[in-house]
């Protein structure tokens, strides 16, 4: 890895990311607007490194961010009014789900396993819409919010104070996407990519494909479930439809539109695809489509995402 | 690694080129919409697209001829009014509390207004409540909302399922029979009709001797009309709404179950009539407010205002959207403010003047629960409209809300006011 070339790209996302809220007012967006689109980055980046980086597609990831969210939601609500400690148990809620799905269709493949994903994400879907007592059901879970955290020294007023907030998601975002950047670039990254670019040969070469394929999914499951928590808090609400596969299939569209290949595609595919939603559906009731239509323009003239026109250049 | 390094010089390229193009997909639609900042913005939060689409466009239409009024009577508190309309999608919860949001944060709306469907607009009224933006609930029923989750600042205009159900039941036992059979969507709103169907129901001496949940989207019926006529019910009572009532009564009626038992329900709106083959358009339903009112003042101008404005006559949903609108304009003048906290002051027990209640006995909001009080409107459905086409509706008897919505403490709504 040359990285005294790779700095810059990084310098300009973190730049762009750490001044977001000072500018986004001045192109038409909101504070709120710009904690979206980190917490959905989040998402799709932890979906892409199953996806991009160990090259398993995953149709009902949605059921992890959902876990997450609802798990956060509901600590706050039946338990302690702790945002830290939503965060952990929506994580933990998601990690277990994730650990026994995983171990469960580690040995499907392709679209068998997409099917799978879908199956169980939707099987968490149906117990959120119909237990009602519990919750919500359709309504949803409201009559929460997030809390403001106590530092010991100092209270973050992270409730009222929405610019706070978005810095916290910031910091929660970076550590989170440096712990997968280390991962990729470890020994265990390189054997996802490995496995990505030639199961069969992995295999022979004597690496356990099963098990990194699992400890891949359970790294993805962490990741979105505290991108699900995250949006929770931001939301201070969560419904079903947090858990339901077309949200899954919203962030593979962030993925692939933003180039599943590069590390920060997700990032690039999942801003374009918050702002597009939020600009364009206050201004025609056929937003939906404009959406579909930009990303089957994606798909036929950048099919590796926009990020990864680089690479095709680079290849040809 | 060679070929990575080069890779990530273009990379880099492309990323700030990604950025300015991302950026400037947000810019230039801004600048255009760019809006003076003098005016009063009542933000539109309420479904454009899905299953709740048609009455979420009547809301929009009523609202909108509101808006003309308000506006050619010199707007709110001196300043012209706008109304920002966004899609709050028909059940996306995440999408409508954004908008909401967006709404508040970015357009800074001195109202907000929605839901068609009850959980977006519970799911609303918690960021209103939050932010102590005045909102007003033109059709969503669950009655939660003025009841156990109710908010200072949030204010319902259409009735809630219970009284929907009390307005009904007396009808239904009286004629047709005390055994009743339900077919009830599987979500938040079929829940409460039904049990508020059930509570109704008991109370004059009726039993249920069955019932169904089917899931919101069903299209085929069959196996639950079939097991419902099995129970040999004097009363098959439909909640399903939209899509799905349309889908059941035609499938009832095809298995001539209209020739056997009673079909009948609760709430029924002129739009799902329209829906319907001539043959299925049967039963006996409530409305929340109806056009044909000969004897009521103004309601005539209404109804010419809104088919010279749409080409439709009114139904309940542009009502909603028109009391919903005039409800803004009627708050701030009673306050002499748009402060939100003394605008709900005012709107207690505020009584709407007749040209915008139009309604026999008058609407208003009942202190204590924001709930709008007015008339509701028992009939039966017609195979043919006898004054036009859309008179699809025989009002039997027109029940005075306050008869119907129990007492304000068996709504549950336990009221805490801004210190």
């Amino acid at each position: 890895m040359n990285n005294s070339l790779k700095q810059p790209a990084n310098i300009v996302v973190w730049v762009v990311l750490l001044t977001m809220p000072y500018w986004m007012g001045f192109v038409g967006g909101y504070t709120e607007l710009a904690t979206r689109i980190l917490v959905m980055a989040l998402g799709a980046m932890a979906l892409n490194f199953l996806l991009g980086f160990t090259g398993v597609l995953s149709f009902g990831h949605a059921a992890f961010f959902g876990l997450g969210a609802y798990g956060a939601a509901m600590t706050i609500k039946y338990i302690a009014p702790s945002s830290m400690l939503a965060l952990f148990i929506g994580v933990l809620v998601g990690a277990i789900a994730g650990a026994l799905i995983g171990a469960l269709i580690v040995k499907r493949r392709g679209v068998y396993f997409a099917m799978t994903t879908i199956a169980f994400g939707q099987v968490f879907y149906f117990i959120a819409f119909r237990w009602n007592t519990v919750t919500g059901g359709d309504d949803g879970l409201n009559g929460w919010h997030r809390e403001p955290i106590n530092l010991g020294f100092t209270q973050l007023d992270i409730y009222h104070n929405p610019m706070l907030f978005y810095y916290f998601v910031l910091v929660i975002f970076a550590v989170s996407v440096g712990i997968m950047a280390l991962l990729l670039n470890s020994p265990f990254g390189r054997t996802l990519l490995a496995i990505r670019e030639n199961e069969r040969r992995a295999r022979f070469l004597g690496i356990e494909i099963e098990r990194h394929i699992w400890m891949s999914f359970m790294v993805s499951c962490v990741f979105m479930a505290l991108a699900g928590g995250l949006y929770a808090l931001l939301n201070n609400f969560t419904d079903p439809r947090a858990l339901r596969f077309d949200l899954s299939g919203n962030f593979v569209i962030m993925a692939v539109m933003g180039g599943m290949r590069s590390f920060w595609g997700p990032l690039v595919g999942a801003a374009i695809f918050v702002a597009l939603q939020d600009v364009v559906s206050s201004h025609t009731e056929n937003w939906m489509s404009v959406i579909g239509v930009v990303f089957v323009l994606v798909v036929l003239f950048f099919p590796r995402g926009i990020l990864g026109l680089t690479r095709k250049a680079n290849n040809s | 690694m060679s070929g990575n390094s080069k890779l990530n010089i273009r990379r880099r390229n492309l990323l700030q080129g990604g950025l300015v193009l991302g950026a400037s997909q947000i810019a230039s639609p801004f600048i255009m919409t760019a809006r003076a900042e003098d005016t009063i913005k009542i933000g539109w939060d309420n479904p454009l697209t899905g299953t709740y689409a048609a009455p979420g466009k009547n809301e929009l239409i009523g609202a909108k001829l509101a808006l003309e009024e308000i506006n050619a009577k010199g707007g709110i508190a001196g300043r012209k009014v706008e109304i920002i309309v966004e899609d709050s999608t028909s059940g996306d919860a995440g999408t409508a509390v954004q908008k909401a949001r967006k709404l508040i944060d970015k357009d800074k709306v001195n109202f907000l207004i929605g839901n068609v469907n009850s959980a977006l607009a519970i799911a609303m009224a918690q960021v209103s409540n939050e932010k102590g933006i005045l909102h007003i609930v033109p059709g969503g029923h669950s009655d939660t909302m003025t009841g156990a989750t109710c908010h200072w600042n949030v204010f319902r205009v259409c009735n809630t399922t219970q009284m929907e159900a009390n307005a009904i039941a007396p009808t239904l036992i009286k004629t047709y029979g005390k055994k009743w059979y339900y077919i009830t969507p599987d979500y938040a709103f079929g829940h409460a009709l039904q049990s508020g169907m059930e509570k109704a129901c008991t109370a004059l001496g009726g039993t249920k001797i069955g019932g169904d949940l089917t899931p919101l989207g069903t299209t085929d019926f069959s196996s639950y009309l079939i097991k419902a006529q099995s129970a040999n019910p004097d009363v098959i009572i439909f909640l399903v709404q939209g899509d799905d009532m349309v889908n059941a009564l035609k499938q009832a009626v095809q298995f001539g179950l209209d020739k056997k038992v009673h079909l009948a329900g609760a709430q029924q709106e002129l739009e799902n009539l329209k829906g319907l083959p001539p043959e299925a358009r049967v039963g006996n339903w409530v409305m929340e407010w109806y056009f044909d009112q000969p004897n009521v003042p103004h309601v005539a101008d209404f109804n010419a205002k809104v088919v010279k404005a749409s080409g439709y006559v009114p139904t309940s949903r542009t009502w909603f959207g028109y009391v919903g609108i005039w409800t803004c304009a009627l708050a701030a003048a009673g306050a002499k403010s748009i402060d939100a906290a003394k605008m709900a002051k005012a709107l207690q027990d505020f009584h709407l003047p007749p040209e915008i209640a139009l309604c026999p006995d008058g609407a208003f909001y009942r202190a204590g629960q924001n709930q709008l009080i007015s008339n509701l409107y028992v009939g039966k459905a017609r195979v043919k409209g006898v004054k036009g086409p859309d008179d699809l509706f025989e009002v039997t008897s027109v029940v005075k809300g306050a008869d119907v919505a129990g007492t304000l403490e068996e709504s549950g709504c336990k009221m805490t006011w801004p210190a």
